[in-house]
């Protein structure tokens, strides 16, 4: 047993490995009192959430090479971790900053106090979930960014489709954790621990029945496959991102993902790992399942009917609801491969994915300002009607599908090598036939913006100058990253490596 | 330590050079339209190459002072840097990139400035010296790089920029083989040299796969090292016959040399500096780049030796009876290109790099003479429509005619220097025949240019004095003129070979002595290989025998000319011209390579893409491979979207019965 000294000690390390968090928690607090004491003032919380953002930024940047577990093993520190904070981080500021400029939510909702709270609070989850290597905390961490997100989807209280997203997305919530938490109960039973890293010792030492293992292991998959909405757990991703605020369906689309990968990635290589052969780069995984293939299949599942159910989708919403889907199935290609290149591949995609995803949804945003509208005949001749914002949406589109110059290109070419490198190149053509059918619901939407309706008359569209500023914050890099990829590429091999505990 | 601070800032400043043009390109591409004045757009574009031009004559001096000896590598960029695969912007500062530096800012800067008069009052005057500012850009970066791909981006920039700059009068006719207008020739110059860089890129492929880099440094020392392991093996000759077929494009060298006539389309500075002094010469450049790689490849040198001759003779001949200022004179290009790739071939390189340096001097003036001359007399061409111009343009006819002697190679003009110690070259280290049928194309360019000499500004006046008022051109033109003309005049003494400058000093040749330690490595492999001691500073008789022959050679064609021409009725070069009808129209229909090329390669193409390719392949089944697997998606899809019902309870249940689907799969497969 831990004595007195040795205890406090280690606790005051750990509370030191937890300052981002913890900084999270203070805003949330903050901006729930500020909340409370100046009901009138509009942005508070907002700006609140910022510096929050900002401090948690500080913070992030000073962990930058750390590598430890905190609270007694059951919080993880690593550059793994930290990559995929970054991501989260910079999507919540970025979904703070469109959430200034969706007048949706100053309309149709009663004050948006609680909104930027409930932010600071679903980050916080994500947070907690990309580092934690223990099965309790993972369960707990999903709770708390589902809570928030369950309120989110549905804020604008006055819409009511949002009401309805909302409570579609608990019920469905509910079944999810509820699947996932039997799968660990199994799992603990199995193996008397729920920490990770001793479930691996267990599993390393001790033969353990398979099928009870794949059993509990699919149940856990149900409750990751849901926050990243892989097919078969995606259903309810086209309603809920239809149904929700156009912010937090960035938000969701990005971060939440983020955080559902991050804990998938590590849940595998630090549960099956085989730390015997020695060489961690490629992973030897412990027992005779065969979880490329389980993960694969997710994967072309996921790709496929994104794609073509995105086909016929006719609310821009949603066509990119299904594109998220099928997003989250060319990132799963790269988790198959179960190897530090295929993780240095979803993080490269990861850190493209959020600027030009965020791109897009912002200009949706900016777009049902004006229109008030999303379907996509309503994007008729917007191109000439709104010419920046016509020209950004081709960008992020072009991004989106994968074709060079743009930061997509460079995601979708680091995935696809990682796979061919790993020996899958069934997948890898499966992958490059998606892309292609991915091109035509993308085309279709600025499509409609450049030859429909080319001699509207209708009046411009107006947006602030700010709001433009915005705009390039999320074009820039899109186009930047396409060409200037070497530092994220660098970055993110510098992070792919999973702390395996000591 | 000062010292050594001091050298590394000087070579850092190398990036200034390309930056600088770069600039220049894009205030002018951007908002020339808004500057009215051409003063203006003449400085800025002139001062874009100048300032390069003192940075290149800086790092020059600094290394005739350092002596050193091997490259400086200045980092720039790096954009691409995973495991093997390196991709950066570097550039390498030794004796061969600062001398074409040198070249090609200091003849560029002085084709800018009688640019200024030459375009005065064109409606594009602003987008013509963007263009050139590009052209001088992409030019720096392929021969300061320190890397294959850099070196090709320039390649590919220059070619961009020979494409726009031929087609810069995009609404002219321009005559030539099913060449209707001036975008005709644009084209075909592109495409032609579309598929020299073909051979270019595979060479590349072909260097990565065997060395795994791109960097010349890195390349040469892997080749050159491991005590002769690469030597003649047949990787070493496909990679250097590769890069050869690319130099064959750029340099208008048989078998692809058909597009540099047609290029004449562009206006005359662009033929003096893209098509003259600086572009073409980026073949030559390439091979001295890698003088080591073909050093290796003895096969590979003999193939370069002999298409070089080949060019020389065969464009000579056809330069023979061209009426055309420009074509005359692109022609003579082509020809004097073969003679530095003879050069080349027979592994004198510095010889070959001489003559860059001394051509891009009387060639870059002979270009911008015609240019003078056609500027003269209202657009007139055809030489046959000129004659007595001394009298109304004296100083365009003194330059002009120093660079006829100089071309001619008569005695210490430059073009004697570069020319004799090219076809000394090809006597003593390659064969007698090569240094005959070298000679005879000496003969040939000695007639042809004092033929042209003749019929422009000598003689009757042949043109209508009515409508035709030549008149000298403008001070901006005729400047540069004169100090080119001093330049092809004196700019052989840097090369004087050691027969004739070996009473005051034993290394007179000072480009050779600046160029050694660039070719060192190179000169040792084909010694070595050879089993020749290097030959050193030997007296060799024959040389002053040869070099005798060669002056009587190009008097006796200079007289042959003058005597021809000289009659008012051209009575002797009719009478040839009429017996021998059938070899005259050979030649004046350039030996029908044109032709040629379209009944076996160009028609056949198009036909097969038409009838084949398009109609049948295209339409048939890639369309119908296309459309089908769309209709198929859109089939799929339509179907699985109704599992979306939008009512929770189903999408529970299917979700559920996913998970039980997998793991009945799973229990059947344990």
């Amino acid at each position: 047993m831990l004595g007195l000294d040795q205890f406090i000690a280690e606790l005051n390390k750990s509370i030191s490995m937890f300052l981002p968090e913890t900084a999270l928690v203070i805003a949330f607090l903050v901006a729930l009192l500020l909340d409370l004491m100046f009901k009138k003032s509009k942005n508070l919380t907002g700006y609140t959430a910022l510096i929050g953002f900002l401090v948690t930024g500080y913070f992030l940047f000073k962990q930058m090479n750390m590598q430890s577990t905190a609270f007694s093993n059951m919080f993880v520190i690593d550059q793994f971790g930290i990559f995929m904070k970054w991501v989260i981080l910079l999507s919540s500021i970025g979904v703070v900053l469109i959430s200034f400029f969706t007048n949706e939510l100053y309309e149709k909702a009663k004050g948006v106090g609680e909104y930027f709270t409930l932010i600071i609070g679903m980050a916080f989850g994500m947070f907690l979930l990309v580092g934690s290597s223990n099965l309790i905390i993972i369960y707990l961490a999903i709770e708390t960014m589902s809570l928030s997100s369950y309120v989110l989807a549905g804020y604008t209280k006055e819409v009511k489709r949002a009401s309805e997203a909302s409570l579609k997305y608990v019920i469905f919530g509910a079944v999810s954790s509820g699947i996932m938490i039997y799968g660990i109960s199994i799992l603990f039973g199995l193996t008397g621990s729920l920490n990770l890293f001793e479930i691996n010792r267990f599993l390393a030492a001790n033969p353990v029945n398979n099928f009870a293992l794949f059993l509990s292991v699919i149940m856990i998959l149900s409750g990751f496959g849901y926050k990243i909405s892989a097919v078969p757990f995606h259903f309810w991703t086209p309603d809920v991102y239809e149904g929700a605020p156009v912010p937090i369906t960035a938000y969701l689309s990005v971060a939440s993902k983020a955080a559902g990968f991050a804990i998938l990635l590590r849940f595998f290589k630090v549960t099956f790992l085989d730390s015997v052969p020695g060489n961690d780069s490629v992973w030897t995984l412990l027992g005779s399942i065969d979880w490329h293939f389980v993960i694969a299949i997710l994967a072309v599942l996921s790709m496929t009917l994104g794609n073509l159910v995105a086909l016929w989708q006719t609310n821009v919403k949603r066509i990119l609801a299904y594109s998220s889907i099928a997003h989250a199935g060319y990132m799963l290609m790269a988790v198959s491969t179960m190897d530090d290149a295929g993780v240095a591949s979803v993080l490269i995609y990861f850190f493209m994915y959020m600027v030009m995803n965020l791109g897009a949804f912002y200009v949706v945003a900016l777009i049902a300002n004006n229109i008030g509208s999303e379907e996509i005949d309503d994007y008729n001749g917007l191109g000439y009607r709104a010419p920046i914002l016509g020209i950004c949406m081709t960008l992020f589109l072009i991004s989106l599908t994968g074709l060079p110059p743009t930061a997509g290109f460079i995601g979708k070419l680091y995935v696809f090598s990682a796979v061919v490198k790993a020996g899958y190149i069934w997948l890898a053509v499966v992958g490059v036939i998606n892309s292609v059918i991915s091109l035509f619901y993308y085309v279709k939407i600025f499509r409609n913006m450049y030859l429909n309706d080319v001699d509207s008359n209708k009046s411009k569209l107006t947006y602030s100058p700010a709001s433009i500023v915005l705009l390039f914050v999320f074009a820039i890099p899109t186009l930047y990253l396409g060409i200037f990829f070497n530092d994220i590429v660098k970055w993110a091999s510098y992070s792919a490596n999973i702390f395996m505990g000591k | 330590m000062l010292e050594t601070l001091r050298t590394i800032d000087m070579y850092d400043m190398i990036k200034f050079i390309p930056l600088i043009p770069l600039i220049g390109f894009l205030i002018l591409g951007l908002t020339g339209k808004y500057i009215k004045k051409e003063a203006v757009i003449g400085t800025i574009g002139s001062l874009a190459v100048f300032i390069p031009f003192v940075l290149s004559i800086i790092l020059f001096i600094d290394i005739v002072k350092q002596h050193i000896t091997s490259p400086v590598i200045v980092p720039v960029y790096t954009w691409i840097n995973t495991g093997q695969l390196s991709i950066s912007i570097s550039y390498q500062v030794d004796q061969l990139s600062i001398l074409f530096s040198l070249i090609i800012t200091g003849v560029g800067f002085l084709i800018h400035i009688y640019s200024i008069g030459y375009m005065h009052g064109d409606r594009s005057f602003s987008r013509f010296f963007a263009y050139l500012n590009l052209f001088i850009f992409m030019m720096l970066n392929l021969v300061l790089s320190s890397n294959f791909l850099l070196t090709f981006l320039g390649w590919e920039g220059v070619g961009l920029c020979s494409y726009l700059l031929i087609g810069f009068w995009y609404d002219q006719k321009f005559e030539g083989t099913r060449i209707t207008w001036t975008g005709d020739a644009a084209n075909k110059a592109f495409i032609v040299n579309r598929i020299g860089d073909f051979g270019f890129i595979i060479a590349m492929f072909l260097i990565f796969l065997t060395f795994n880099s791109l960097d010349y440094q890195t390349v040469k020392e892997a080749a050159a090292g491991g005590a002769f392991a690469y030597y003649n093996t047949g990787i070493l000759t496909a990679i250097t016959l590769l890069m050869f077929l690319g130099c064959t494009g750029k340099s208008a060298q048989i078998p692809l040399a058909v597009w540099l006539p047609d290029a004449m389309a562009g206006p005359t500075p662009v033929s003096a500096l893209i098509h003259a002094a600086t572009m073409v010469t980026a073949g030559i450049f390439l091979i001295a780049r890698n003088s080591v790689l073909f050093a290796l490849a003895p096969d590979t040198m003999m193939v370069v030796a002999i298409v070089g001759l080949a060019t020389a003779f065969f464009a000579a001949t056809i330069g023979l009876v061209q009426n055309d200022i420009k074509k005359v004179l692109a022609y003579s290009t082509v020809s004097q290109l073969g003679f530095m790739f003879i050069a080349l071939g027979v592994g004198a390189f510095t010889a070959g790099v001489f003559h860059v340096m001394t051509h891009a001097f009387f060639k870059g003036l002979l270009f911008l003479g015609a240019g003078s001359v056609i500027h003269g007399m209202h657009h007139q061409q055809n030489i046959k429509m000129m004659g007595g111009l001394k009298k109304y343009m004296p100083v365009t006819y003194i330059t002009f005619f120093v660079a006829t002697l100089a071309i001619s190679g008569i005695p210490f003009f430059s073009g004697f220097f570069s020319k004799d110690e090219i076809l000394w070259s090809a006597f003593s280290k390659g064969h007698w025949i090569m240094w005959l049928i070298g000679a005879t194309a000496a003969f040939f360019t000695a007639f042809y240019m004092f033929r042209l000499l003749k019929l422009t500004f000598h003689g009757e006046e042949r043109f209508d004095p009515h409508h035709v008022h030549p008149h000298e051109s403008p001070k901006t033109m005729t400047i540069p003129l004169i100090i080119l003309a001093v330049l092809s005049a004196l700019g052989g003494f840097l090369g004087i070979p050691y027969a004739l400058g070996s009473w005051f000093s034993a290394h007179p040749n000072l480009l050779e002595n600046f160029l050694d330690p660039v070719f060192e490595d190179a000169q040792k492999i084909i010694s070595t290989a050879t089993m020749k001691v290097s030959s050193g500073n030997e007296i060799h008789f024959q040389e002053y025998l040869l070099m005798l022959i060669s002056t009587g050679i190009a008097l006796s064609g200079i007289y042959l000319a003058n005597k021809f021409y000289s009659d008012a009725l051209w009575s002797v070069p009719r009478a040839l011209a009429k017996n021998f009808r059938g070899t005259y129209n050979l030649l004046f229909k350039k030996y029908k390579l044109d032709e040629f090329y379209f009944a076996t390669v160009v028609d056949p193409c198009i036909e097969t893409s038409r009838s084949f390719l398009w109609k049948i392949f295209d339409v048939k089944y890639i369309d119908g491979l296309v459309n089908g697997l769309g209709r198929t998606s859109m089939g799929i899809g339509e179907t699985v979207r109704k599992l979306q019902t939008g009512i929770v309870q189903n999408y529970a249940v299917i979700m559920t019965g996913g998970i039980i689907l997998i793991l009945f799969w799973i229990f059947i497969s344990l």
